[in-house]
């Protein structure tokens, strides 16, 4: 039996320097950075002030008339603000009544609803049990953001809720990629979103994480990332069932590699072993070569670690050709959106593959001796793209890349 | 040809003991995990019973190194992991480390370590709060403590569904074998009592409490009026059939379908059609392609609360045979709790029980709601081809697994 292929049919982003997938394309050429002052909380006591914020996020803008946003937190807000876009992109809003069954939600989260949970935990902290909001914790488990899609939307098919930090939005699209062409569902709504919040703002700030301007990835003097927040949502179908109702194809996804360092819970192994094996597993998944990629959508948060780690890594995947291939990290503009990067850069990748276009590093001043790859610092660049390797690695040594790839009838052809 | 998945090992640290000998003992004599909770205290709550852990210590199971990073939700995940793999007999100085991972379910986490951070962070200040404490206060930290202590370095992943967690966490496990990603793969659940935690539970008036009656778990009963809370851990050694021939282990049996499935319900609350966990046993018949009438025992997913057991009840209704050849049915949630991820411990009982050809009993269930064949107060000796393990969870995710016995 031959496996059913797995197509993109419709995009949905949001995040600090776009409320749309047009807008995001257009921030994403300009080379726009979204990271400035935090308003969504105050920050006053804080080691920094920054971070890529989605400002005046207003729920009336976004959603049909009469649309409950009952018990939904920011981040399942902008979960499903990226899912209807995603939706009526695919042509899929309603979605059908015969197709209720076979669609499915597969979310990477974060913090979930922490932002709103943290009044209840400050209030429960201050012996204020009266004031403690404890309908606010329905969000605490980060599987409510699926849990509103789905039920908002009737949807019967497989959901599923990753939280492996930074990693969870790719792991979503990869675990959606194969419940499609396992058949347990037809068409999935896949992505991840993350809020920012004062616990997870305060936690990459003890660790010493966080830059005090802006992130500066792969730059001589970076000295951490800049916290952001957003959802990206991407349609994965199968092919059959894309061709038979005539769908557009943004692209496909061609395969996924997850690993883990087994080093530390927040250091990345110098060695890059753990990325290695996860490019080398998405590549080998995809049947690709690696020779056959053309852009590399770097993990890239602008950590001293992670940015020298990602590049030794690539260069042990990808031999010589690795100082060819354009790298580029586009948390340079949108910050580093956690659970959700996985599922933005994945809609940033499926992008430069439709418009033929590589974004840049925003930020990168002063080059540092050892990261020495073609980072695209001197803004976006016309490139014909056609496939992507995009990164994403987390705290915990969890390690996920995803393959992109322009749909071609005939599949990815290695010399 | 197709991969086949099998369960090789199972490890547990559960309010009924520690490791599968003790816990599979007391789970098929009819002991009950559930006793007053003495952690922290309970006066100020109308609950006071819990299915809590004790007896565990860490330093049989975890090297001292890596144990003193770890808070107590990981050292459960990394205690149970341990054992299975020793159940399992695997070799880890001659298997492929790249190709042996994890997939954990935990629904909330170290809720002890986030409202300890969360009060340093309210108290006093951001730049008060300790480094040290954020790796354990991510989801993700059990699976990456459990990578770091028994080095595997292959597909690691958590995922998190409320009562579904482990169960979905299962999934993807098998999933990932067939796949073809990893040969070696440990999966389940853990999910401990926080006090913080238990307040939230009482305050969404989710426990059994005796305002209403006595304060009991009472799966499928019609005097139920809540769950216990539980917690503990349990985790699946699964492997690759062929991998596990190929170095002469006996599995206990193969993992040969699961359906998963979705219904519209209000956050954290129960939907009354029981469409959804219709579909969720449907597909994973379709899946592992038997009829209904091939099931011979279900460990279900009913913890006493008021709306999970009757919807399950009218969706076991619903699929199987209410006379003649029918399913036995029991939860072991009488005796364990509800710990959200319970889906490993209810998992690994699944594989011994196919292997002793016992079925435990459903403590706590007097007055059946549905006339199902179901195991009261004392368990049942029987041959077991094919079980099923359903993992449904409030927001509308359901999961049904089935286990078969290898001939």
């Amino acid at each position: 039996m031959e496996e059913e292929r797995v197509v993109i049919t419709g995009l949905g982003a949001i995040n600090s320097i776009a409320k749309s997938v047009p807008e995001f394309y257009k921030a994403l050429q300009e080379g726009v950075c979204g990271i400035g002052p935090i308003t969504v909380f105050d920050t006053t006591d804080s080691r920094t002030r920054t971070g890529g914020e989605v400002k005046g996020l207003n729920h009336k803008d976004i959603f049909p008339r009469k649309f409950s946003v009952k018990r939904m937190s920011r981040s399942d807000i902008m979960a499903m603000a990226a899912t209807l876009e995603a939706l009526k992109d695919a042509g899929f809003f309603p979605v059908p009544d015969e197709l209720l069954e076979d669609t499915g939600v597969v979310i990477g989260g974060g913090a979930g609803g922490m932002l709103e949970c943290e009044e209840a935990y400050r209030y429960y902290h201050t012996g204020m049990n009266k004031n403690v909001q404890f309908s606010s914790f329905s969000s605490l488990c980060c599987a409510s953001s699926g849990d509103h899609i789905a039920s908002s939307l009737s949807l019967m098919g497989p959901k599923t809720t990753f939280m492996t930090a930074c990693s969870s939005g790719a792991t979503a699209i990869g675990y959606a990629r194969d419940l499609i062409r396992n058949k347990m569902a037809k068409v999935i709504i896949a992505g991840g979103t993350e809020p920012l919040s004062r616990i997870t703002y305060a936690s990459f700030n003890s660790l010493k994480a966080v830059d005090k301007e802006y992130c500066k990835p792969f730059d001589k003097n970076r000295q951490g990332l800049s916290l952001g927040e957003g959802a990206g949502i991407m349609i994965l179908e199968s092919l059959s069932h894309a061709k038979s109702r005539g769908a557009r194809i943004y692209g496909e996804v061609l395969g996924y590699g997850v690993s883990c360092d087994s080093y530390h819970m927040t250091a990345p192994d110098p060695e890059a072993s753990g990325a290695v094996r996860c490019m080398n597993a998405a590549l080998q998944d995809a049947g690709v070569h690696h020779t056959l990629v053309n852009y590399v959508n770097a993990h890239g948060t602008a950590t001293p670690a992670n940015d020298l780690m990602e590049t030794r890594g690539i260069k042990k995947v990808f031999g010589e050709r690795a100082y060819k291939i354009p790298v580029s990290s586009t948390k340079s503009m949108t910050g580093h959106t956690l659970g959700a990067s996985g599922a933005i850069e994945g809609v940033v990748s499926v992008l430069s593959i439709v418009y033929r276009f590589i974004p840049p590093t925003i930020h990168r001043t002063e080059p540092d001796p050892e990261c020495d790859l073609d980072y695209v610092t001197e803004g976006s660049r016309k490139e014909d793209v056609s496939i992507v390797l995009s990164n994403s690695f987390a705290f915990g040594g969890n390690n996920t890349s995803i393959v992109f790839g322009r749909f071609t009838e005939k599949g990815v052809i290695n010399e | 040809m197709s991969r086949r998945v099998v369960v090789t090992g199972v490890g547990m640290v559960t309010p009924l003991g520690v490791g599968k000998d003790t816990f599979s003992q007391k789970l098929f004599k009819g002991d009950s995990g559930i006793r007053p909770i003495t952690s922290f205290d309970t006066s100020r709550f109308p609950s006071s019973l819990g299915a809590q852990v004790s007896d565990f210590i860490p330093k049989d199971f975890i090297s001292r190194k890596n144990l003193r990073k770890m808070d107590r939700l990981s050292r459960m995940a990394a205690a149970s992991s341990r054992m299975a793999i020793d159940d399992a007999g695997v070799n880890m100085d001659s298997i492929n480390m790249d190709r042996m991972g994890i997939i954990l379910g935990t629904a909330y986490g170290s809720t002890d370590v986030s409202v300890q951070f969360a009060g340093i962070l309210f108290d006093e200040g951001p730049r008060m709060v300790s480094p040290s404490l954020v790796p354990n206060s991510v989801m993700n930290a059990p699976a990456g403590h459990t990578s770091i202590e028994l080095k595997f370095r292959g597909v690691n992943s958590t995922v998190n569904h409320h009562e579904a967690s482990a169960e979905t966490a299962i999934a993807y496990a098998a999933s990932e074998i067939k796949r073809g990603s990893t040969d070696v793969m440990l999966t389940g659940g853990a999910e401990i009592i926080s006090e913080f935690f238990f307040e939230i539970l009482n305050r969404f008036r989710a426990l059994s409490t005796s305002n209403e009656g006595s304060e009991e778990a009472r799966p499928f009963d019609t005097m139920r009026n809540g769950f216990v809370a539980g917690e503990g851990s349990g985790i699946l050694c699964l492997e690759d059939m062929e991998h596990a021939k190929a170095r002469g282990a006996t599995p206990y049996c193969e993992i040969v379908g699961w359906g998963m499935s979705a219904y519209p319900s209000p956050p954290t609350d129960w939907p009354s059609d029981p469409k959804g966990p219709v579909l969720a046993m449907t597909k994973a018949l379709e899946s592992a392609e038997i009829a209904p009438d091939k099931i011979d025992y279900i460990c279900a997913s009913a913890n006493g609360g008021r709306k999970l057991d009757i919807l399950e009840a009218e969706a076991l209704s619903g699929v199987f045979a209410t006379e003649g050849r029918r399913p036995f049915i029991s939860s072991i949630k009488g005796a364990v709790g509800e710990s959200f991820s319970s889906g490993g411990i209810r998992a690994a009982a699944m594989a011994v029980s196919i292997k002793e050809k016992v079925i435990p009993p459903t403590l706590g269930l007097k007055n059946p709601i549905k006339p199902l064949q179901f195991v009261l107060n004392k368990n049942k000796e029987a041959q077991i081809n094919f079980g099923m393990v359903n993992g449904f969870s409030s927001g509308g995710t359901f999961v049904s697994i089935i286990l078969k016995k290898i001939k």
